[in-house]
Formats: structure tokens, sequence, C-alpha cells
């Protein structure tokens, strides 16, 4: 009876439908303080005057630091820009500017107000006027020149002023090529930010004793969070120790550090554990939401209406400091052709420093915008030619052989005919476009997405009782990688229930290097490693098993949670024996295994500044919606959502259609729903009030398909599953929408307003 | 001094309840009484983490001040279980696949357990009425809402 | 672009020296129990305007965290009895106390004052319902108050009792007089509602323009209650609307273009573009002034057509 591909209950379900896990907020330490930051009021200017002697009079206060404090330090994931506290200036409403830490929380709040601080407000950077790129306009960093890449001098990438970073790739010939056309089409998308918005907002809870930090934190990539820690206070990263806790979603937005160099600095500086956590209004303000951007594409034809040459151009808004930004401002390269075949393409991606909030990863990242602009193009293309738009699609799909633009050869993608042509079966499009009613539209579109191949590690030990220990720092932040995925595929290799399985939570000075629960990646790598591991536990097992049984290795296999002989069916010993009996001989049963994926070969040449060079372990994707526009008040409601998508192998229905319909409602989300506007460099949202999160009764049930086309090298042919579903929604309800309206939507997200103009408002 | 004492029942338990006006029971119960299974997530009665119940009726703690509880019956999550089993609303969620990060769990539990203590035959339009003082980000819903449905004696029509 | 006050985030610290909000933020507040209106009415005639009238709390206690009020004493008149009730005699009174679970399921409002109860059964989620009284919706005033339109068009009076005055009525219109702003003395307590009478050829409807399927503050929110004769002429006709100016206020251009008519289509237009020349509506984080003038005429016509079919659903 095998495990892999049933619907076994995640083993955290008991303990959390109990609400006995402890996440970040919960922990809790004895004589714990309290920390709150006094952070900038104002998008951008110079602090005229900062002084706490009132506020450290106050009842209960401990200690107050500023910038006059810090360690002459600079941060940053990829390139070092940043400094503890907000140092002579601030770049963005939210910046921490101070920190008090007392007694209470009350008393610390009090006391940030009771804090002197002046600031001569600056007129702030935004996006538009960054993207002008005018020698005039100043800079958000004035010493950009003077910041290091974290990874070293030679690792620096091409970034001039207010452009944090460029990508560019100009192959030969475009220019020519869009002179001869026949046709040339050209659209223009913007799409605003999106807040991650988990539901348990960021906190921090530090100690420090011996010299080195203890931090406990519900992250995504507590290594990550232990090396910017370390950056900030100027000390090794084994100097830092991050215990991870159960964590309330995370969505990208947990990868990197935040509240937590500022609360292992205090703990520190008072001596006793110290806790410092975001309300809301905070926690909106400064996470590292989805970057907005402009995309302009445009796309010459021939007279056979085939997509002779393109142009795509990105702007990304970075926010005031870059972390993992720089990466992905190379995924327009990737994303530019979508899934089609496309001629000489030139993609240039910038990222601009403005004065607003830092924006980062949200699942996804800007494959959500890149697909909408590319699709809504592909839509527009058709009806430039008067041709069916799938029928478009399809006559142009990428098959086995084609290559990406960075040359990556895409040796499976017949798996997207596969994919649109099963979806056609769930929603059927000539049927359904044909009967759509007056205020109907159908949207399609198709994506390639990644599975993250950053590297991990599991160890596995068998315990003398016969259950197994996995001993990792991979985390999912909710997916159920960990508590579904890794403990299946462990539980299968030694054939015990998955209640014999226990995953230890992260902790950095434990275990190896895992690069977090990011780009669906934590069943495929660490799940292969732990795979790995637990073969190699097994050939201990056997060794053990043969000495007791007076059989060779080779002949042994487990059954059952028993061991023997294969095909003897008498005197099997039970795991807890045979690693009972180990202890005391060979020693006790523990195995470790590492896993990153294999490099891709891709041209080098084929851009500058390409941070983010392939897209490993692809899967394929199509997707369709029907949506209803009320003509009374413009707002769009999803009537139908479906999606066919290439997962390798189905580990766990119940999780893997948990994360296409939780990412099908983020997409929804961003797309009708939320919205980020920024409004002389401050958001005009700022509490779940107004950011407003989609409600059950917003969502339809997503008609999903998995192709199980298994993967070579993932546990059991498993690929990426959680991220890429969310990936293709703006695009294919943008289409619908414009479908039922007659008017292209040209920005995400799509407004009631929007709506009433269109149908004549 | 503005502190004041009450008392109430918590899970069954009789507790004094000490605290000032600006005092919610979402700090009480987390607070003074260690009861973490309560949540919060907004502050603002938005997201429904925090949601107990009082009296049967399913209330955003963090918005109910804890010396209005005087005399009335709080249920939270750790009042859920029925000896070492889980609740029918807690074993459906479980078996739909209706928690993934489960920080809004505890939330869903009680507002669907004070739906079907009311309406023990709830259609889906009535479930995902009464859901909507609760957000979820991981799930997109459609596991919890069949959860109830599974529970309901109306089943699937809607 | 004016931000309205609950929108600034509370972090946000002024940039020369401090809030005022210090002095008060530090200090606790007392929570006073009232048993009864007589304890309730004693507090407030003592402590006047430092005191806060406090019932279910939803929005009370969010100010309060957020330090946009400041009282000294949190006076609770949750367990007053007699606040609660809704009964009908001479005219229909609510109580002061009723929940919007009470107003939603009342069997007399889901008759005869549709409006009323399909309001109430919009305003939050079913947590807000529980506790949240449609005192502390009126006496909130926001702009966007759901309740308020319906209770114009229903020529609502408010009830209010002082220690030292007794009882005193005046009309909602006259009570709610700008954005979050009452005119209540600091010892009144508001104790209840009375709305005309309702009959059968009466009848009324709300529409809520939100973004979601729930939890919504209101975008555009109306009220239309009309009346017709055996004719089905509209005899008496009563817009209200929310969320389109500082206060929530009776049309009466656009109530005039609809007496003796049949709302048809015409009718309801020229009665729609009378009603859109009174509206001054604001951009906001919510939705732009552009598309509350866009929707509004087309939600009129509707809310139009579905009442007066209600209200004639008797005539042959």
């Amino acid at each position: 009876m095998t495990l892999i591909g049933t619907s076994m209950v995640r083993t955290d379900a008991v303990e959390k439908v109990s609400g006995q896990s402890v996440y970040g907020v919960d922990v809790e330490m004895p004589g714990m303080l309290h920390g709150c930051l006094l952070r900038s009021p104002v998008p951008a200017g110079t602090i005229k005057r900062l002084d706490t002697t009132t506020a450290l009079e106050m009842q209960g206060v401990h200690a107050i630091c500023t910038s006059a404090d810090q360690p002459d330090t600079r941060a940053g994931w990829i390139l070092c820009e940043q400094r503890l506290f907000a140092t002579e200036c601030v770049r963005y409403e939210g910046e921490p500017i101070a920190v008090v830490v007392a007694d209470s929380r009350e008393q610390a709040r009090a006391a940030v107000d009771a804090i002197d601080l002046q600031i001569e407000e600056e007129p702030g950077l935004d996006l538009v006027t960054a993207m002008a790129d005018d020698p005039a306009t100043p800079l958000v960093h004035p010493e950009w020149e003077t910041y290091q890449p974290a990874a070293g001098p030679e690792t620096d990438h091409p970034r001039h002023r207010n452009v944090a970073a460029q990508m560019s790739s100009e192959p030969d010939g475009v220019d020519a090529i869009f002179e001869q056309a026949e046709l040339v089409v050209e659209d223009e998308l913007i799409s605003n930010r999106q807040y991650q918005a988990y539901i348990e907002p960021k906190s921090a809870v530090a100690v420090f004793a011996g010299g080195r930090y203890t931090i406990h934190t519900a992250v995504q990539f507590p290594f990550n969070v232990r090396d910017r820690v370390a950056q900030f206070l100027g000390v090794r990263p084994s100097s830092v120790r991050v215990v991870g806790h159960t964590i309330g979603g995370g969505f990208g937005g947990k990868l990197d550090a935040a509240l937590e160099p500022i609360t292992a600095f205090m703990a520190e500086r008072t001596g006793r554990p110290v806790r410092i956590a975001n309300n809301r209004t905070e926690d909106l303000l400064t996470c590292p939401s989805r970057e907005n951007a402009v995309i302009k594409i445009r796309t010459a034809l021939d007279n056979n209406d085939k997509m002779v040459a393109r142009e795509l151009f990105c702007d990304m808004d970075n926010g005031a400091y870059s972390a993992e930004s720089i990466w992905l401002a190379s995924l327009p390269l990737h994303i530019a052709k979508g899934v089609y075949q496309v001629g000489p393409t030139r993609v240039i991606s910038r990222l601009h420093y403005t004065n607003t909030a830092p924006t980062g990863a949200f699942r996804g990242v800007g494959g959500t915008y890149l697909y909408a602009a590319v699709e809504r193009h592909m839509d527009s293309i058709a009806d430039s030619l008067g041709i069916d738009r799938r029928q478009y699609r399809l006559d142009n799909l990428l098959g086995d052989g084609d290559t990406l633009l960075n040359g990556q050869v895409l040796n499976d993608a017949s798996t997207l005919e596969k994919a649109f042509k099963r979806l056609d079966k769930i929603l059927p499009w000539d049927k359904t476009n044909g009967s759509k009613g007056p205020y109907q539209g159908i949207g399609l579109g198709g994506c390639i997405w990644l599975t993250n191949p950053m590297p991990g590690q599991a160890t596995v030990k068998v315990n003398e009782d016969g259950t197994i220990t996995v001993i990792t720092s991979a985390n999912d932040n909710g997916s159920g990688a960990v508590a579904m995925g890794i403990t299946q595929i462990v539980a299968e290799e030694f054939g015990v229930g998955p209640g014999e399985v226990h995953i230890t939570s992260p902790d950095t000075d434990v275990t190896g290097f895992d690069a977090g629960s990011q780009g669906s990646r934590t069943t495929h790598i660490v799940g292969r490693a732990a795979l790995d591991a637990s073969l190699k536990a097994k050939e201990q097992l056997f060794e053990v098993a043969a000495g007791m049984l007076e059989a060779s290795p080779a002949d042994m296999d487990i059954v059952d949670g028993e061991i023997g002989v294969v095909g003897v069916p008498g005197s099997r010993i039970s795991l807890a024996e045979v690693a009972a009996a180990a202890t005391w001989t060979i020693g006790p049963i523990v195995a470790a295994a590492s896993y990153t994926t294999p490099a891709i070969d891709f041209n080098p040449a084929c851009a500058s500044g390409l941070l983010f060079p392939t897209m490993p372990t692809l899967t394929y994707h199509a997707h369709m919606a029907v949506v209803e526009i009320d003509p009374i008040t413009g707002q769009i409601e999803v009537q139908r959502y479906a999606v066919v998508q290439d997962v390798g192998r189905v580990i766990n229905p119940t999780g893997v259609r948990g994360q296409i319909q939780g990412a099908v409602a983020q997409g929804i989300g961003h797309t009708l729903y939320e919205s980020l506007q920024i409004k002389d460099c401050r958001y005009l949202e700022r509490t779940l009030e107004n950011y407003r999160l989609p409600l059950a009764v917003d969502i339809p049930t997503v008609e999903f398909i998995a192709l199980e086309i298994p993967d070579s090298e993932g546990p059991y042919g498993a690929k990426g599953v959680a991220e890429p579903p969310i990936a293709l929604v703006s695009a294919v309800l943008a289409n619908a929408v414009s479908d039922a309206t007659g008017v292209p939507v040209t920005k995400i997200p799509i407004t009631p307003e929007d709506v009433l103009e269109a149908i004549g408002g | 001094m503005n502190l004041a004492s009450t008392s109430t029942l918590v899970n069954g338990r009789s507790v004094t309840i000490i605290g000032d006006g600006a005092t919610t029971l979402l700090d009480f119960l987390r607070d003074s009484l260690g009861l973490r299974g309560t949540k919060e997530g907004c502050s603002e009665g938005e997201c429904g983490a925090c949601t107990v119940l009082v009296d049967g009726w399913p209330v955003d703690s963090c918005l109910y001040p804890a010396l209005a509880a005087e005399g009335r019956k709080i249920e939270t999550i750790e009042g859920m279980d029925e000896g070492s089993d889980l609740s029918p609303v807690q074993e459906a969620l479980v078996a739909t696949g209706g928690i993934q990060c489960g920080f809004c769990t505890p939330g869903f539990v009680m507002t669907l357990t004070a739906l079907l203590r009311k309406q023990p035959n709830p259609n889906r339009n009535e479930i995902v009425s009464a859901l909507a003082g609760n957000l979820c980000r991981c799930t997109g819903y459609s596991q919890i809402v069949e959860a109830a449905v599974s529970l309901s004696g109306v089943g699937e029509e809607s | 672009m004016p931000l309205s006050h609950r929108e600034i985030s509370p972090i946000e610290t002024k940039v020369n020296g401090r809030q005022n909000v210090l002095e008060k933020r530090g200090k606790q507040v007392e929570f006073r129990r009232s048993g009864d209106l007589e304890e309730a009415l004693t507090s407030l005639a003592e402590l006047g305007d430092k005191a806060q009238v406090l019932a279910g709390g939803t929005d009370v206690m969010i100010q309060l965290e957020r330090g946009e009020i400041f009282p000294e004493t949190l006076v609770h008149i949750e367990r007053v009895e007699g606040m609660r009730d809704i009964a009908e005699n001479g005219r229909l009174t609510l109580g002061a106390l009723a929940t919007h679970i009470d107003l939603a399921q009342s069997p007399v409002l889901c008759d005869r004052y549709k409006s009323v109860a399909h309001a109430a059964s919009l305003i939050g989620g079913w947590q807000t319902q529980a506790v949240g009284t449609i005192g502390g919706n009126v006496c909130n005033a926001s702009p966007a108050a759901d309740l308020l339109p319906p209770l114009l068009v229903h020529g609502t009076n408010v009830l209010l009792v002082s220690k030292d005055r007794g009882e005193r009525e005046v009309s909602l219109a006259d009570f709610v007089v700008g954005r979050r702003t009452i005119a209540r003395e600091p010892d009144e307590l508001v104790t209840g509602f009375s709305l005309d009478l309702s009959d059968g050829r009466t009848a009324d409807v709300y529409k809520k323009v939100g973004r979601r399927g729930a939890m919504e503050v209101a975008i555009v929110g109306l009220a239309i209650r009309l009346s017709v004769d055996q004719a089905g002429t509209i005899n008496d006709a009563r817009i209200a609307v929310c969320s389109v100016a500082p206060v929530p206020f009776r049309a009466q251009a656009a109530e005039q273009a609809l007496l003796g008519t049949k709302a048809n289509g015409k009718e309801t237009g020229s009665a729609a573009a009378l009603l859109l020349e009174q509206v001054e509506p604001i951009d906001d984080v919510r939705a732009t002034a552009n598309y509350r003038r866009m929707v509004l005429p087309r939600i009129f016509e509707s809310a139009v057509a579905d009442c007066y079919l209600l209200a004639a659903k008797d005539l042959s």
C-alpha cells in the first residue's frame, strides 16, 4: 500500500486545528522585554532632530537606540545598501529610525511617541519619475557607487544612479525585422503592488548569550535571515542562530530578515530576551510586496501571421532598498516570449530605486504581470489578425526542442499542447465562447515556471523504537511540503505510517543549509535529499540486519516496517530491533544527503546583467476563466476557473489541490480586489479594512487537472507545484474581462470603474 | 489606578478578569490566561483570526472589552476538543485539507462551530455568508467550505 | 488629497514634537458598567465628555486602540435592560441596543422595513453583527454608515435621555450634523429610534455598492422608500444616500421627480440626474468620485425598479 499519491492527512493538522501550534508570534521567554519601533512618517527627508531624552525617562523603558548606536555596517541580500537604522535621512515611509525596549508593549509605544523627531521632508521619487532617468533627478542613494555586492566585488552587476539593476538582451536583427514587418502590434500594461497579507504579522524574539544571538522567528529562509542579521551586526554568520517556528503564511514576504536584526541588537544591548512584533499597519507598510511595474511590448508580424520579432521593456519599482529584487530583474528575459514561438526578441529590464517601501518576492514574483502583458498581447495580436484567440496560441505554441531566449532547450515543451488540449475537456473553448451571454467573457493563457534549484539538506535517523526523524531546516509556510511531501516520501521509503516520521523544526545550528520555502522547491529538493538520505540509512539497516539474519545485505528489503530477505516471508525483524541492535555495533543509524538541481546549459552571451540565468525543472501550465461583469456596478464575477498543471508526480492530491486553489485565490485578489495605490510615495491602503483580501464568497472552486509526467530527478518524479498557479491568473482574467467588455484591459488591478468606463460610463 | 476585575467562564472554568477599559478579551486570553490558540491578525475586526464564542455567538475578541465578559460564557479553540478527540468541525477541516498554515484555523473552527449549533443544516450560501468575517490567505476557501458542507445535513445543495 | 483621520497610520508620529495622544495613551481607561439606564445616565451626568459610551465596541475599541479617542471612562451600556426591543405602536421603535442580527432577523423589519433589515445584514461579518448595535452605527455617524439611509427614508427620530433634562426627540437628519459628528449633549444617552409606520402599498430597498461580496464599507449606499396609490402611481417617494457626501442625506429634488409617476425608464432617469446633481462624492481609498458618479444613477434606476415592483405588487 503506497503512500505516494494518497491524500494522507498532514501530520501537523491536529495541532493546528487545536490551536496548539507555536507560531513566531506565540513565542515567549521568561524575562522578555518588548520593543517598538519609531518609524519614519514620511517617504523622504533629512532627520533634523532626534532627541530621546524624555523618552528614556519614561516608565518601564530599558533602552532606546538610534543610528548613533549602530555598528558601522551595511547589509543586503545581494547588494549591501542598508544600515540598521535610518541614518541622517529617511528613504521610505515606515523606515526604522529608533527602537524603544520596555517592560511592556504599551510602555514601549508610549515612549516611541515621546521621542522628539523632526524631519525636513523632501519630495520623494516615484516610479514614473525614476523611469525618465533624468540626470537632474535626485538620487535615492547618493552613495550608490560605494555599495558592495554581498558575494564579493567580482559579482557586481549593471547598475547606475537610480537604476538598481539592469538586464539587457539585444540580439541582432530585431530592428531590421520590425522595419520589414507586415504588421506591428503594440501594447502596454501597468501592474500595481500586492501585499502578501499573511494572517500572522511579523515578529522576532532574540536572546544574546555567550557572544551569540539566538533568534526565534517564523521565517521562510532561516539561513538567509541568519546571514542578514550577521551582516547588520558585523559578526560571523555562525554567531547567529535562527530557530524556526510554525509560520502563519509567508508567500515570499518572510524570506528576508525584517525585525530580526534590530531585535538581536537590542537583546545584546539590554542583556534580556527582547520581542518586537509588527502591528498590521506596520506590517503592510513595510512588507516587501510584489513590485509595481510598467511593461511595454511590441511584436512584428509577417504575412504568414507569424511573430517574427519582439521588444519588451519592463520597468520595475525596487522601492528604497533592493533585497532580492536585483535577481528578479532578470525574469523578463524568460517570459518575454511567453510559451509561443517568437523571433529575435529585445528585452530590457530596469529596476528603479524609489522612495517607497522596498519591494520583494511574492509568489509568482514578476511572472504575474509579465504573463499578463504577454497574454494580453497575444489576444491583441489574434484580434488584429482576426484569428480565434485559442487557435492562434495553438498554432504558435513552443514544442520539443524549442529554446527560451537564454538558449535553454525545452525538451518537453510539447506538454504545453497536451495541457491546452486537456484544458479544453474541462472548459470547452468553442462551446463556451460561442454561447456566452452579453456580459460574459472568456480568457485563456499558458505559462512555464521553474522549480527553485537551490540546495537543501536532510539527515535521516532511525530511532531505537523504529521511528524515523528527519533533521532539516526545510520548512513550509503552510503548503504541506514538510507535513505531507517529505513525510510521505520518507514514510514510503521505510514502509512505515506517517505517524512514525517526525521532522524537526528549522535550526541553523543543527542542520545543513536549506534555501528555504520558495520557488516550490521543498518537496522536489529536500524530498529528494531526504529520499537519498533514506536510501543510505537503509543500506546501514540492511548491513546490520544481514548480520542478524545471516544473509546478504543485497538480498534484503523493508516491507511495512519490517526488514527481511526478499521472498522469505518468515523471519523478518522490525525496524526498531535493527536500529537498536545497530546502536551497539556499527553505531546509530544516521545518514545525510543534500541535493541541488544540476546546472542547465544556456547561452551566457544572451544578455548582460542576467543574474538569474535559467528556468530549472520546468513545469507547463494552461488556464482558462469565464467572468461575468455586472453592468450596474461594474463588478466582475469569476464564474469558472480551470487549471491544467504539469506537476511531475502528485505526492498528495489534497495538498496539491490546496496549492492550486490558494494560488488562484491570491491571483484573483491581486487582479480584482486588492490594491496598493501609491500617491506621493505613500500607500493609500493601510489596514485590512481597505486592503481588501478576497473572501469565501468571492472565490470560485478551481477546476483542476494534474498532468503527471515524472521528472527524472525529483522524488517519485515530483516537481514544484505551489508557486506557479498564480502566474497566469491576472493574464487570464484580464483576457476574459477584455472579452466581456470589448475594451482591452491595460492595468492590474481591474476595477469596477474600469469596467463601467469600458461599457460606456 | 483604573484596573477592575470581574469573573467569567472560559472553557467551562471560572476565571477572574483583571484589566482596564482598553484591555481586550484577546489580550486577556493570550497574555493573562496563556491561551495562545486565539490569534491576533489585524486588531481591527477584519480578519476573524481572534474569533471566540461569547454565549455561543462568534465575536472578534480583538475588539471585545475583556471586562464586558462579566458573567458570560467564553469558549476558545482550546475548549473545542471533546476529551482526547477532536470536535466534528475540527475533524472535518482535517479531513478536507482546509488547513494550510493554520493561523486562521482556530477562528474558522469557532465560527463554524457557532453556525452549526444554531443552524445544523446550512446550505453552501449560508455557510459562505457566515464566514464573511474570517479571512484565509492560504487555502482559497474551497476546502474549508467543503468541510462545513460535509457536516451539514443539506450536503452539496445550495 | 486629504486622507481621512482613520486612515492615518497608527505608527505615525508628528514630525515636530509629540502628538497630544501621548498624554492620554499611557493612562489606563476606566471601565464602568451600567446595570440599568439610571446608572448609565448618572455616569454620563457626572463625566460628560470625559466618557465614551460603549455598547458592542466594534467601532469604539478600534478608535481607542489607535488613539483617535481618549476618554477617561468607558460607560458600558450593553447590559441595560429595555433598550433592545423592536415594537410597533404609533411608530416603529427600535431600541438603541438592538444588534445588527436582531434587525436583520426581525420579522416585522423583514416584512415591512426591508431596507433596515437588509442594511443591517450587510454591516461587516457575523462577528460584527452579533455585537454591533444600531445605536453604535448611528452615533459613529460614518459618512458610509449603512443604517443611515434606511433610517432616513423612514423619517426616523432619535430618542435621547439625560438625567437632568429627561427625554428629547430629534429628527435623524438634525442629529447627524457632520462627518462623525452628532448633536448629542455629553450627558445624553441615545436610547432608541422611532420610524414612520409602513403600510400595505409601501416598499423599501437598500442597495450597497462595494467591491468584495461582503465586509465592505459602502462605496455608495442607497435607500429608496416608495408608496403607491390604487392606480400604481407613486404618492410618496423617499431617497437617501450615503458615501457621496460628508453626511448621508435625503435627495429631495429626486424624490419630487418621482412623485406622480409610475417610475418608467424616462422618469427614473430624470430623477437619477437630479440625484446626481445633489451629491458631492470625493476620491478616497475605496473608490474615486468618478466611479461614484457613474454607479449612482445605475444603482438608483435598479433600486427604483425593484422598489416600485414591490410597492405595486398587490395591484392588478
